[in-house]
């Protein structure tokens, strides 16, 4: 069983339903947040070793604002971030140039929704293991 | 839009008027040449060559000031080119008249000319304008011809060409000039009249045309949102029926999970509809493409890598050639590589068990041209014209595959396009079809 804790910010109840059970039968600890402001929330109560974090919530950037604060953050700039969203296509804003440009978006991984339970545990465990090692 | 559309053709006519110039210098010194040398007939040459060199001398001027006010960057308003433009017509029709009086006044038929000063002012000026022309011509002209009839201003004989004393006879000058006058005056009135009712026909043309436009970027942006709403909802539908196909809620019964897998199928497909149609949008809306030096030949072999399974699961052979020279373009490299590798899945999609599929990447002159040529089912004839339009699907095509999204070629057709190249596919005689695309080479 896989181990390490999870946070979820996501306004879409299902997907993180979804999301949760696909993490917490491969062993992982789940927490949730349906916006910016209770994903702080979680953060300090719950210490999460990942965050999943959606782009677009109440804004269509709210998402990728948080990221940014957090990377800004000293406390929390070690967590990794995989982000929900479709930048690997080519999408009205262009994040592709900017995604290894720490300054900008620091995040460590992109995946578009649906995300398939088996390239999320995978991604998952990429990260969680690269941050451990 | 429309007023630059406008200006750069009345800029453009303004050029037009100083080559017909040009044309006009050769033509009043070959027919000086022409009556004096080779008729015999008695001209004041030398004032005729020396009008000659005037005129050629305003028209150097002319074109150097149109030059340097094009190139020095700041834009001629249109009223700034207009203004141009009436100044030439009265400076010509001033000029025609000095050319007249040099040579035979009222006996000379080059006064024929006004004419067409009427008509190049009723085409590129307001109707007023026009008329105001024609007054100046039948003002110079008249008096012209009134002032050397009265002995006023010296007569120039065209000796061996005209009766003499014709240019005296009251009866005859007037009668000439009042037909003249007419005839300015109607050549004005029918030429205004066609032209402004042309004008305004290109302009309702226009407007129509960017009111299209402008809907159109209205439906796609109509059709990006709601897909992107539908989008949403799916990709939560698809996550759901994943665990639960997946078995990660605990096993389901053989009916259950029949029905589950049935769900999903349909999700997934409808997913691929939407994701689709979201590309194709999002290609339509947005700006100017990225464009960057990249490997065409790197692109190809990526792409034929991902069909390179599935052409060995129906036993294809998969053959490519690539002119060695040809290796760095210009363009999006990703959407050139979707793009080619769409086009070989279709080729593998529809060739039978057994058959050919071949990618061959050419020169043809300033382009580069990428052809992919299958031994499959081929294009009906009647669907030929149709094949790259959003949704559409060839018959044959739906009976092999029932829920293909109908879109993958016309994305296609926008990316080449956007790239400024052309796309188009022909049936091989011998039965399959052959895509081709091409794509500018800047190298």
């Amino acid at each position: 069983m896989a181990q390490g804790k999870i946070l979820i910010i996501d306004d879409d109840p299902d997907i993180t339903e979804a999301m949760t059970v696909v993490l917490e039968n491969r062993g992982y600890e789940v927490r949730r947040a349906s916006d910016s402001a209770e994903g702080r929330e979680q953060l300090e109560k719950a210490k999460p070793d990942l965050i999943i974090l959606d782009v677009m919530m109440r804004t269509s950037q709210e998402g990728f604002e948080l990221s940014r604060e957090l990377k800004g953050n000293a406390r929390y700039k070690d967590i990794p971030i995989l982000m929900l969203t479709a930048v690997k296509q080519k999408t009205g804003l262009d994040f592709k140039a900017e995604a290894g440009d720490q300054a900008w978006l620091p995040v460590e991984e992109f995946l578009d929704k649906p995300v398939k339970p088996n390239v999320l545990l995978e991604k998952v465990e990429d990260l969680l293991s690269a941050r451990g090692a | 839009m429309e007023n630059l559309l406008q200006r750069t053709s009345l800029i453009q006519r303004a050029y037009w008027l100083i080559g017909l110039r040009w044309v006009a210098i050769v033509m009043l010194a070959g027919a000086t040449f022409a009556a004096g040398e080779l008729l015999g007939v008695s001209l004041p040459a030398a004032q005729l060559y020396g009008i000659a060199a005037l005129l050629l001398a305003y028209n150097s001027v002319l074109y150097l000031l149109l030059r340097y006010w094009t190139w020095a960057g700041q834009e001629p308003s249109s009223g700034e080119v207009g203004g141009i433009l009436t100044f030439q017509i009265s400076a010509d029709l001033l000029i025609l008249a000095t050319i007249l009086h040099f040579s035979g006044g009222i006996e000379n038929p080059f006064l024929f000319f006004f004419v067409f000063h009427m008509i190049i002012a009723s085409i590129l000026r307001p109707r007023w304008q026009s008329y105001l022309q024609a007054t100046l011509a039948v003002l110079l002209f008249g008096g012209l011809v009134l002032l050397e009839a009265a002995r006023v201003l010296p007569h120039y004989r065209l000796t061996g060409f005209a009766g003499h004393g014709l240019h005296t006879d009251r009866m005859f000058v007037l009668g000439f000039l009042s037909v003249f006058t007419v005839t300015l005056y109607l050549v004005v009135y029918m030429t205004t009249s066609i032209s402004e009712q042309l004008r305004a026909h290109q302009e309702e043309l226009e407007n129509a045309n960017e009111q299209l436009k402008e809907k159109d970027q209205v439906k796609n942006e109509y059709v990006l949102r709601v897909t992107h709403d539908i989008k949403g909802h799916l990709a939560a539908i698809e996550s759901c029926l994943d665990v639960v196909a997946n078995g990660m809620l605990g096993p389901l019964n053989e009916k259950q999970r029949d029905f589950v897998e049935r769900a999903h199928r349909r999700t997934i497909k409808c997913m691929a509809f939407v994701m689709a149609l979201l590309k194709l949008t999002r290609m339509k809306l947005s700006g100017r493409l990225e464009m960057e030096r990249f490997s065409l030949r790197k692109c190809v072999f990526s792409s034929l890598a991902s069909v390179q399974s599935r052409a060995r699961e129906k036993s294809l052979v998969l053959h490519h050639q690539i002119d060695p020279a040809i290796d760095e373009v210009l363009g999006e490299a990703v959407l050139i590589e979707e793009t080619i590798t769409n086009m070989l899945f279709n080729a593998v999609k529809y060739t039978p068990d057994g058959g050919r599929v071949g990618l061959d990447v050419t020169r043809d002159g300033d382009f580069v041209q990428v052809r992919i040529a299958d031994t499959g089912i081929g294009i009906p004839e009647e669907a030929l014209p149709y094949i790259f339009q959003e949704f559409y699907r060839a018959e044959n095509a739906r009976a092999v595959e029932r829920d293909g999204t109908g879109l993958g070629l016309a994305f296609a057709k926008q990316v080449v396009e956007r790239h400024g190249g052309r796309i188009w596919v022909e049936n091989n005689p011998g039965g399959g079809s052959t895509f081709t695309f091409t794509l500018p080479d800047h190298s």
